[in-house]
């Protein structure tokens, strides 16, 4: 039984939205932020992010695929789920969820396709027997490499990136409507909450791919490229400042016009989310983060190479633990405070086994790498090496040497 | 178009996948769904009978029991629903006509709910505290020894 | 056509899944009285004549028609003491799960610049004495359930259509239908709605359905001893709910956002919210 301070209506104790709900917008928030990185070489031709360009895509893929398991593993009626997409009630934005998932699924595996269909293809050629015909049905029976036809994947990739993009931050900025269109309660209701979740996507998408690219390059052996991992920074200096901005501005504005619902609503700060909301959303995870990436970016010139690297990679870390605790202040700080706004009940602890407890979402958690892994083994993640022009089904003397094969973790 | 092959052949699949969720929706979709608007309308008539009501009021109770009900119409426990205290009707005379004995509290304990003296009671309300009303301990029947529960004006 | 039951004879229901695909009038009519066995409802300006008017359990013996009907309810905060009856009746008549209220009393102590609320176990025990660091100057209690709002967010939120508002102005859950999400529990202003440990679904009060549409009266209000609570249908001339509403000083619980509730409350105080 929960302790209450103050009054709560009776059915307002429960802590309804679990670890689970915390979790779904964290993945879908890397699933948008990987896809703004891929977009920026794919769309918008920023060669600086080319070395980066195809990790981020399968890593947006990878966890687009676990998406959804968060949100079942939550249901009172798991089996009854898919409902959301037989009789979807478009009035509520978690309707939303079965078309923007799905529509964005489609385009996401498109997108993967064209961009490795080359891959597939030169793989087919190379295998035989049951793999061959894996990979020619992958390549959907036509083998055409030529440079129209590559020419033609291009325009298809750019279109795909365009209509992508709104897609991506659609699906995560939808999520963000679901918190801030509840007007009962005051600490999600806000117009803010889509941009705030949308930027802070951005932030844990590119400082998951600044610690990916980092332990890529160095399973590969591979020194990381420094033009990237200084554009990388940058953005997730950018994005970082935008939503620490925001997620401010929201209390601010609070404060100020001293609203009902700001007696209550800064108790919850002070109490019950001292430390996940002041020390680690905004000190641990904003404000050092922050000092940390201008070094990065202001004195980028005369940063050595493993200073720029370590700088970049921890403020990364710490960015991927604010953009937790931020979901996690939404989330479950929005539960704690009851719609009386006279009561607080004591915090939510999630229980370790059970489906909606810690060890799942470490495994929600870990199922993308494993997939990322998967997808590396199956398909090639980083740039294949121009093929020699004798070509020996055979020969694989030099792993080396074959695509770079990505080994995460 | 010919180097376009392959992007026809992905389309294709896309239309296939489409058109075999549309037919899977025909077959999904309950067919109260809709009828007057975005809810299914069987549920309606499904809740009208969710259950046989259970409490059924003091007239009913006055079928087998007038002369308690009588008495009860002439004292100040009028406005009291029997089933207040001797709880819902549905449990004493169940479907089939049998009857169970129902449970009646008649420690002070039940009488205290309503009588007992406690801020947010209006004023005009007749209630006592505990302590001062009665002249001994507080405990058993002891509202009993004076009042009869269906007239209760003091017998004293 | 089905027998005309005894007064506390219910016919079970078939599963919806024996209705036959086509909707006209009166092949839906034959439906549901399969499916209801007890009550029936007309389509709209339905033809009472040809009715089937012979099944149904109110002791009138007329069918049910929501086109009818129009609810809607009343409570006098001045008049109620306290008891709890209405929430226990209500937990008996609905098998309201333990440590969830479809309905509950809060009781409100209030001085010149303090208040205090409580409402230990949704008052359904009743409230004993309450020590209050301060001098109190009123003090009162206030039933609350569900609101049954016009313009609810609960409806709007639901995501597959579970949570509905019917013609005679009741917002339910349909069990069946409903896959536990909690958006519904999350966008109530008022805290009505819990997910049901039992069923896994969203539940709250339904202002008794199964009662109203058979003539009687929610089984809190049927038990309330001193006429806190009372129900009415706007759509009846005489109704005194109706004219409560429509005479006296009403208010309604957070009025600011705008759902429309239909619980009007007399004596409400501007610390209640």
């Amino acid at each position: 039984m929960p302790e209450i301070s103050g009054f709560s209506f009776p059915n307002d104790v429960h802590v309804w939205w679990s670890l689970m709900i915390v979790m779904y917008p964290y993945i879908t928030g890397f699933v948008a932020g990987a896809f703004i990185v891929t977009s920026l070489y794919h769309l918008f031709g920023r060669t600086e992010f080319k070395p980066v360009a195809r990790l981020a895509m399968a890593t947006s893929f990878a966890f687009l695929l676990v998406a959804s398991l968060p949100l079942q593993l939550h249901l009172g009626h798991p089996e009854r789920g898919i409902q959301i997409m037989i009789t979807p009630h478009f009035t509520s934005a978690m309707a939303g969820f079965g078309i923007l998932y799905s529509g964005y699924l489609a385009i996401l595996v498109l997108e993967v396709w064209f961009v490795w269909r080359h891959e597939i293809i030169t793989r087919a050629r190379r295998s035989r027997g049951l793999r061959r015909a894996f990979y020619a049905a992958l390549a959907l029976g036509t083998y055409d490499t030529g440079p129209q036809a590559l020419e033609v994947d291009h325009r298809a990739i750019t279109l795909l990136a365009g209509i992508g993009l709104p897609g991506a931050c659609m699906l995560h900025g939808y999520v963000g409507f679901i918190f801030g269109a509840i007007k009962a309660n005051p600490w999600w209701s806000t117009p803010l909450m889509p941009v705030i979740f949308l930027m802070s996507a951005a932030v844990s998408g590119i400082a998951l791919l600044v610690v990916l690219y980092q332990v890529v390059s160095k399973l590969q052996g591979r020194a990381p490229d420094q033009p990237c991992v200084s554009a990388l920074s940058r953005w997730l200096w950018f994005f970082l400042i935008l939503t620490i901005t925001l997620e401010l501005l929201e209390i601010i504005v609070m404060a100020y016009e001293r609203s009902e619902s700001w007696l209550i609503i800064s108790e919850l700060l002070t109490t019950r989310l001292e430390f996940s909301y002041v020390t680690m959303q905004m000190i641990v995870g904003g404000l050092i983060p922050l000092i940390l990436l201008a070094v990065v970016v202001l004195m980028n010139r005369y940063l050595h190479e493993r200073v720029r690297n370590t700088l970049s990679t921890v403020a990364a870390l710490l960015c991927l633990l604010q953009v937790f605790s931020m979901r996690w202040n939404i989330v479950v700080g929005g539960q704690l405070m009851s719609k009386s706004l006279r009561g607080l009940r004591s915090h939510y602890e999630p229980e370790m086994f059970g489906r909606e407890g810690i060890l799942m979402a470490i495994a929600l958690l870990a199922a993308p790498f494993v997939i990322l892994w998967a997808f590396d083994r199956v398909l090639g993640i980083a740039e294949r090496e121009p093929e020699p022009r004798a070509q020996d089904a055979g020969e694989t003397h030099d792993r080396a040497t074959e695509a770079g094969g990505v080994h995460a973790a | 178009m010919e180097h376009a092959r392959h992007v026809f052949r992905v389309a294709l699949v896309l239309v296939a996948v489409v058109a075999a969720v549309m037919v899977a929706r025909g077959f999904l979709v309950p067919k109260s769904y809709g009828m007057y608007g975005p809810y299914r309308y069987d549920n309606v008539v499904e809740q009208m009978n969710v259950r046989v009501p259970l409490h059924r009021g003091a007239a009913a109770c006055g079928e087998c029991h007038d002369d308690q009900l009588k008495k009860r119409a002439a004292g100040s426990h009028k406005g009291v629903s029997c089933e207040i205290c001797h709880g819902p009707l549905g449990l004493h005379v169940k479907d089939d006509g049998s009857v169970e004995p129902p449970s009646i509290d008649r420690s002070y304990t039940l009488c205290a709910r309503c009588h007992r003296k406690v801020d947010g009671r209006p004023a005009t309300f007749p209630q006592v505290v505990l302590a001062q009303h009665v002249n001994g301990p507080v405990e058993g029947q002891v509202c009993l020894t004076c009042h009869d529960p269906h007239s209760p004006k003091a017998k004293l | 056509m089905a027998p005309r039951p005894t007064s506390l004879q219910v016919i079970p229901e078939q599963r919806t899944g024996a209705t036959a695909p086509e909707c006209g009038r009166r092949q839906f009519l034959a439906d549901a009285l399969r499916l209801s066995g007890g009550a029936l409802v007309l389509l709209a300006g339905g033809s009472a004549a040809d009715a089937l008017a012979a099944v149904a359990e109110k002791p009138r013996g007329e069918a049910y028609s929501w086109d009818e009907h129009l609810y809607a309810y009343l409570i006098d905060t001045s008049k109620c003491i306290g008891c709890g009856s209405c929430v226990r009746a209500c937990e008996a008549e609905n098998k309201v799960p333990d440590g969830f209220y479809r309905t509950w009393i809060e009781r409100y102590v209030i001085g010149m610049d303090q208040t205090h609320v409580d409402s230990p176990n949704g008052g359904k025990d009743g409230f004993g004495p309450v020590q209050v660091g301060f001098t109190a100057t009123k003090s009162f209690f206030v039933p609350k359930m569900c609101n049954h709002c016009r313009a609810t967010p609960c409806v709007q939120v639901c995501p597959v259509g579970a949570s509905y508002r019917t013609k005679d102005g009741v917002v339910m859950v349909d069990g069946e239908r409903c896959i536990g999400c909690a958006y519904c529990v999350q966008a109530c202003p008022f805290g009505s709605r819990f997910i049901s440990p039992v069923t896994h679904t969203a539940e709250k009060c339904t202002w008794c359905y199964h009662r109203i549409t058979k003539g009687l009266r929610p089984a809190c209000v049927e038990v309330c001893p001193t006429g806190a609570r009372q129900f009415g249908d706007l759509k009846r001339e005489d109704d005194p709910v109706r004219r409560a509403i429509a005479q006296d000083r009403v208010e309604v619980l957070q009025a600011h956002l705008l759902t429309e509730p239909q619980c009007y409350y007399l004596h409400l105080d501007k610390e209640v919210r």
